[in-house]
């Protein structure tokens, strides 16, 4: 007994060790971009308000820019206007009803903390539940280029996930081809993500701007960026090396879009394959 | 235990710079510095293994919980903290670890601290971004990325370390 006592005196450390590392390995295995997202919404309410002042401090370094492009926006907006107004005969102001509002809503929101350099990098944005911000809703950019979707949402904040992690898919498509593929990030540089699956007959070349389209969560004809290099795959599909046009490294005031009728859709999609 | 405070403040220092800090430098996809692992490498040299594992598995749990990274640092922290009380003794020899105290370069020398310090660091790296990557297509970049964040790590834990009362002198037998 004593000889037995002595024997798990030695080497209980080593067990304790492989014991813990066992759990661990079992919670990262098991973990999804969902449940880390929830852990890190409960974090923040810890490291929130720091995570806040930081933000500010670069918020008051973007203002020049982001003025730039708050003003080049407005302008294409202007035009857009114009041009709809050349289309529509006989317009007069106040004739249509925009208070039912379009199939997309945007809102601006802030980003409070935003990695680059892991292989799941996640954003942290400074609007939540409280200003009408539920699971599922695309990140853009004020200039339309791709930046995430939200996963988690509390009271004041919610956490998204990047397209810089490698749990992220989604619809995109070149602008003058109809071929969609998947497209997604395969971890190594925060400059590039892959388009892939798409159909062999599909008319694509490099320099060609690829969009998003057929998906969910993002309006159709978000910037995604331009195919630099593709080739066939074993299975016959293109795969195409897509240069994001978003510099993730440097976020700051995002929209989050509202697709007005999301819901509709996925209990759509969920009943087709329950 | 010696120097509870200490090393309590030690702790919430290196946690916070890597939490505030260093996770939002983006410094590129290779340099993700991990200087939290200064904690376990700066501990007293007499600490028995299984306090060593425990502030492991603290440190761990306090960097996954603040940056939602699954259990990755856990994993990472455990194993290097269970690899310390092996190491030393193969690094310093018995008798230096015997006497005890905080494994500095004041009291080691530079050579021998970053040879110690550098294994841990290495170790550290290696487990932590080769359970990030999962994948072996990979490899070669996640090589790349645990030598320059070993590196960088390497660098920032020696400038770390100075902030430790006693780095700076030589003559002082710390335990």
């Amino acid at each position: 007994m004593n000889r037995l006592i002595d024997f798990i005196g030695k080497i209980y450390v080593p067990l304790l060790f492989i014991v813990i590392e066992i759990v661990a390995l079992n919670y990262y295995a098991s973990s999804t971009s969902y449940t880390r997202a929830k852990m890190l919404t409960a974090s923040n309410h810890v490291t929130d308000g720091f995570h806040r002042y930081l933000s500010d401090i670069g918020d008051y370094f973007r203002l020049r820019s982001e003025n730039d492009l708050l003003l080049e926006e407005l302008a294409a907006v202007r035009n857009e206007l114009e041009a709809l107004r050349m289309a529509v005969p006989d317009h007069t102001a106040g004739q249509f009803d925009y208070t039912d509002g379009g199939e997309y809503s945007y809102m601006v929101a802030s980003v409070i903390n935003n990695s680059v350099t892991r292989q799941k990098n996640y954003l942290i944005i400074d609007k939540g539940e409280r200003d009408g911000v539920r699971i599922n809703m695309a990140l853009v950019t004020p200039d339309h280029r791709i930046v995430g979707y939200v996963l988690d949402c509390s009271e004041n904040f919610s956490v998204a996930i990047s397209v810089l992690n490698r749990d992220f898919r989604t619809g995109a498509k070149a602008t003058d081809d109809g071929y969609f593929g998947s497209l997604y990030w395969d971890g190594v540089s925060p400059d590039y993500v892959t388009l892939s699956e798409i159909h062999k007959n599909a008319v694509i070349a490099a320099g060609d701007t690829i969009v998003t389209g057929y998906s969910s969560i993002f309006p159709p004809d978000v910037l995604v960026g331009t195919v630099e290099d593709m080739h066939l795959t074993q299975s016959n599909y293109y795969e195409a090396k897509v240069k994001l046009s978003t510099s993730m490294t440097r976020l700051g005031k995002l929209f989050v879009v509202n697709y007005a009728d999301i819901q509709e859709r996925i209990l759509l999609e969920e009943g087709l394959f329950d | 235990m010696p120097r509870f405070i200490e090393y309590t403040v030690f702790f919430f220092a290196v946690v916070i710079l890597q939490v505030f800090l260093f996770e939002n430098l983006n410094l590129g996809i290779y340099i993700h510095p991990l200087v939290y692992i200064s904690f376990i490498i700066l501990l007293p040299m007499e600490m028995p293994a299984v306090w060593v594992l425990l502030l492991g598995l603290s440190t761990g749990m306090a960097m996954d919980a603040t940056t939602g990274s699954g259990g990755l640092h856990t994993i990472a922290t455990v194993a290097t903290s269970f690899a310390r009380p092996y190491l030393l003794p193969l690094v310093l020899g018995r008798e230096e670890v015997k006497g005890g105290g905080i494994p500095l370069p004041a009291r080691l020398g530079p050579g021998r601290f970053l040879r110690y310090a550098g294994m841990l660091v290495v170790l550290h790296c290696t487990v932590f971004f080769t359970f990030e990557s999962l994948s072996w297509k990979y490899y070669h970049l996640t090589l790349l990325r645990v030598a320059a964040s070993s590196v960088v790590t390497l660098v920032l834990l020696y400038i770390i370390q100075t902030a430790i009362p006693g780095s700076r002198d030589r003559s002082q037998n710390y335990r």
